[in-house]
């Protein structure tokens, strides 16, 4: 179904409006609240964005191909779960320079959704 | 609201023995997702308060985190550490009857100045100003630690398993990540590491526990009151300096350890200076390590708290998103750490 514009583009649209006309109206505690509904705004637009999904998808993916090259069960298509399971119980060595490259990847796919900035500090 | 603060004030008269009293204000404080805050101004007539006063009622809010105290046992930390010198409001009276107002809460004195972690971060402070602020947190921080089990006020602290507090820390986390049921690899990978890089336990000692920039009111470059003691514990002195100095509590001003105030060597200086503990830099670090682990799984569960639709936020559920952040801060702090070696 064509259902133009986009969910993607009115959420844009709208944050836009709640940033640049709304918020600077506000103080104190209003201000607050908006800026917070402005941030969570912002992750959803990033988290429908093509670019920070496909970040998503190749971090689950390097993280299938870890567990696998370490003969590792995945028990489901998000291998974050088989993962964390292999860490707990120890039959992953914490000190493999790879297990921490696909924890970053991870981590970082994670952050560009929710806090970008917090990767350029 | 005003029959709240008409319920307070009753309290208030009763417990002062004053004769009658009138509110002059009453406003619900900024901050604390766990309690709710009043300030309330009273004008009191007789009694050992008798003139215009200004206290500060804590009353418990509809939900907790897993750690954190009531106020009746709150109250009685409050008065441990009024008593070994910290600077703190003087916890007054407490309410363990319900009807009062709805909830148990207790009152204090209010103490003048700002909580306001941005506003002290970035102020202009000099160089010398920083430091007597961060060696007087130190300083602080000592005189809580002369605290020690057993105290009979404080029966319901529990102390450490094998007086190892790390160990203690690393085990209750690792049962909340189970009762969370959401993977985390990158925290189990954390808890690993605290667990095989434990440092020699230090004393067991009365810790504050969320000791950090945002919990304490300065008035200028004064300290005027150390706050929120809902997680205090027993535990060791190492854990509240690294919360202290924790990435996760500087506000943007990364280079400055000591809470994004000031230098990390004055901070625990002023500890030393003071009479605290000796204590190894390296313990520190370890746990600038755990308190990271240690608010990302408050932060799992204040989500948990929006999720599960017992106390549904904005504020809750954004705080679940920050857990990255700190997972992101304990693969570079890690790393850091043994590079150092």
């Amino acid at each position: 179904m064509i259902n133009n514009p986009d969910i993607h583009d009115l959420l844009t649209e709208a944050r836009q409006v709640l940033m640049n006309l709304l918020t600077p109206e506000l103080t104190g505690a209003r201000k607050y609240e908006a800026l917070m509904i402005a941030n969570a705004m912002g992750m959803a637009i990033r988290e429908l964005g093509q670019s920070e999904q496909t970040k998503v998808e190749e971090a689950d993916r390097a993280a299938s191909a870890f567990l696998e090259a370490r003969s590792e069960p995945i028990h489901n298509v998000e291998c974050e779960a088989s993962l964390a399971e292999a860490i707990r119980e120890r039959r992953l060595d914490g000190g493999d320079k790879a297990l921490r490259e696909v924890l970053r990847t991870l981590t970082e796919a994670r952050l560009g959704i929710n806090s970008p900035g917090y990767l350029k500090r | 609201m005003s029959e709240l603060a008409e319920a307070f004030c009753r309290f208030v008269v009763h417990q002062s023995g004053a004769r009658r009293a009138k509110v002059i204000e009453f406003e619900k404080l900024s901050g604390g997702a766990i309690q709710d805050n009043f300030g309330l101004s009273l004008d009191i007539e007789g009694g050992g308060y008798s003139g215009l006063q200004k206290f500060v009622v804590r009353q418990d809010a509809p939900s907790g985190v897993a750690e954190s105290l009531s106020r009746p046992e709150e109250f009685r930390v409050l008065g441990a550490a009024f008593k070994a010198g910290v600077t703190v409001p003087e916890p007054l009276w407490l309410c363990e009857d319900p009807d009062v107002s709805g909830q148990l809460f207790y009152v204090m004195t209010r103490a003048d100045g700002s909580a306001s972690p941005r506003k002290l971060v970035k102020s202009d402070l000099t160089s010398e100003q920083r430091r007597t602020i961060v060696r007087q947190l130190g300083a602080e921080l000592a005189n809580l630690h002369t605290v020690r089990p057993p105290v009979r006020s404080l029966g319901f602290l529990t102390l450490p398993d094998q007086g190892d507090a790390a160990l203690s820390r690393v085990a209750i986390y690792r049962r909340h990540l189970r009762e969370i049921a959401e993977p985390h690899p990158v925290l189990e990978w954390a808890l690993n590491w605290l667990e095989d890089n434990t440092p020699e336990p230090g004393p067991t000692v009365l810790c504050h526990c969320d000791f950090r920039t945002g919990n304490y009111m300065m008035a200028g470059e004064n300290l005027t009151a150390i706050l929120d003691w809902e997680f205090a514990a027993w535990s060791d002195p190492a854990e509240d300096l690294g919360w202290f100095c924790s990435r996760s509590w500087r506000f943007g001003a990364n280079e400055r350890e000591a809470g994004g105030v000031g230098e990390k060597q004055d901070f625990l200086d002023g500890y030393r200076e003071a009479g605290g503990t000796e204590i190894d830099p390296a313990a520190v670090s370890y746990w600038e390590v755990m308190a990271l682990v240690r608010w990302a799984m408050i932060a799992l569960q204040q989500a948990r708290r929006h999720i599960s639709g017992e106390q549904r936020s904005l504020e809750l559920a954004l705080t679940g998103r920050m857990v990255a952040q700190m997972e992101c801060d304990l693969l570079a702090q890690i790393q850091e750490l043994e590079d150092g070696q």
